[in-house]
């Protein structure tokens, strides 16, 4: 059963889906009816160490570095307006290949020139973040981005992380100003 | 206390104020027009399932159908001129009488013969609309619209709708270049 988390909300994923080894992470949301730019939300993966850092630049996963070095972590493509029924922009994380250096993997969501646009998730349509099993489609948990984030414009919606032998899954639900750019920095990304 | 919204934010009405059912929407601006003709702003409200889409063209309330079928939701007059302080059109409606089947209320302000007035949003200023508890006459919440929409010339202010068991408001400020029409036809209105 698929957990729809608010805010600080949490879930294991230990009962929900024992021996979980692939998910999906799908964002969706709706294109603009109204005037004024597109909306062109972003999904992407952090693959995150023992000190809370990127593995290397490589491990963040998003539309301009579609898959990570060892090729578990695989971004399925840009889509800049929402158009297309269910997820908009999938990644494909294989939780089985990753090394054991990789302890936790971060999820964000962000929107494209949200400054320049004056756009945050309460204007977009149904936007939303999910986690599925792979396995069997099933979806784990979920964020309402236009109800719960509504003035946020770039967010971690929750990490996958080690526990033994398992994954677990945590919710944070929390904003970013400034996008993309700070947000990566902030998981240790060389922006050059 | 009234609380004042940023675009795209939201909150709950049933938490700000418990109870209430009956509820006054109140829309004002200033308009400034430098070629002397009329500026007639008027406020609609469109009744909307969860597809976002009315039932019918009766779910559309404006200054000709000012009140829905199940009498939820009633249009208090069309203002021609702006003349008056405070709201200069107001939209009441009763929560507790809006069919089940209806999920979101938008509102909306149109500017009449736009096009042929050569008149659009970019002339409007002040724009606000607020929710006024009807049994004590307070403000419950408010969104003043900041932004320009020079090219438009029809705006969605904000809605209302159902979040669960809960009534919430949420401001949009987004508008449409093309008037009316389009606006009504993405509710599934049809000319």
């Amino acid at each position: 059963m698929a957990v729809s988390l608010s805010k600080g909300g949490n879930v294991s994923l230990t009962k929900e889906a024992p021996g979980l080894t692939e998910v999906v992470v799908g964002l969706g949301w709706d294109p603009r009816v109204t005037d004024g730019q597109e909306f062109d939300l972003d999904a992407s993966v952090f693959i995150v160490g023992e000190n809370g850092k990127v593995l290397n630049d490589g491990s963040f996963v998003f539309y301009n570095n579609k898959t990570s070095p060892d090729g578990n972590v695989v971004h399925q493509g840009d889509n800049r307006s929402g158009a297309g029924d269910g997820d908009d922009e999938q990644v494909n994380v294989n939780l089985s290949g990753l090394s054991q250096e990789a302890k936790k993997l971060a999820f964000a969501v962000t929107i494209h020139e949200a400054d320049g646009r004056k756009q945050n998730f309460g204007q977009v349509s149904n936007a939303y973040i999910r986690v599925l099993n792979k396995a069997d489609g099933k979806e784990l948990a979920r964020f309402d981005l236009s109800e719960d984030a509504s003035t946020e414009t770039a967010m971690v919606f929750g990490e996958l992380y080690r526990n033994g032998e398992e994954w677990k899954f945590k919710a944070i639900g929390q904003g970013f100003a400034g996008g993309l750019a700070p947000l990566a920095s902030n998981f240790g990304v060389n922006l050059g | 206390m009234a609380l004042s919204l940023s675009k795209g934010g939201n909150l709950s009405l049933s938490k700000e104020a418990p109870g209430m059912t009956k509820v006054l929407v109140g829309l004002g601006w200033d308009a400034r027009s430098t070629d002397g003709q009329d500026f007639d702003l008027d406020a609609s409200a469109f009744l909307l399932k969860a597809d976002g889409k009315v039932r019918a063209d009766s779910d559309f309330i404006f200054y000709n159908q000012l009140k829905s079928v199940d009498g939820s939701v009633e249009h208090t007059g069309d203002n021609r001129t702006g003349e008056g302080d405070g709201d200069d059109e107001a939209i009441k409606v009763d929560l507790s009488k809006v069919p089940a089947d209806i999920d979101r209320i938008a509102f909306t302000v149109t500017i009449h013969e736009a096009d042929a007035r050569r008149q659009n949003f970019g002339q409007v200023r002040n724009a606000f609309i607020r929710i006024v508890n009807q049994d004590n006459n307070s403000e419950v919440a408010r969104y003043d619209l900041a932004e320009d929409a020079s090219t438009e010339t029809a705006m969605i202010f904000a809605e209302l709708y159902r979040n669960g068991a809960e009534w919430k408001f949420r401001a949009v400020g987004q508008g449409f270049a093309g008037g009316l029409k389009p606006l009504a036809e993405s509710y599934g209105l049809k000319f």
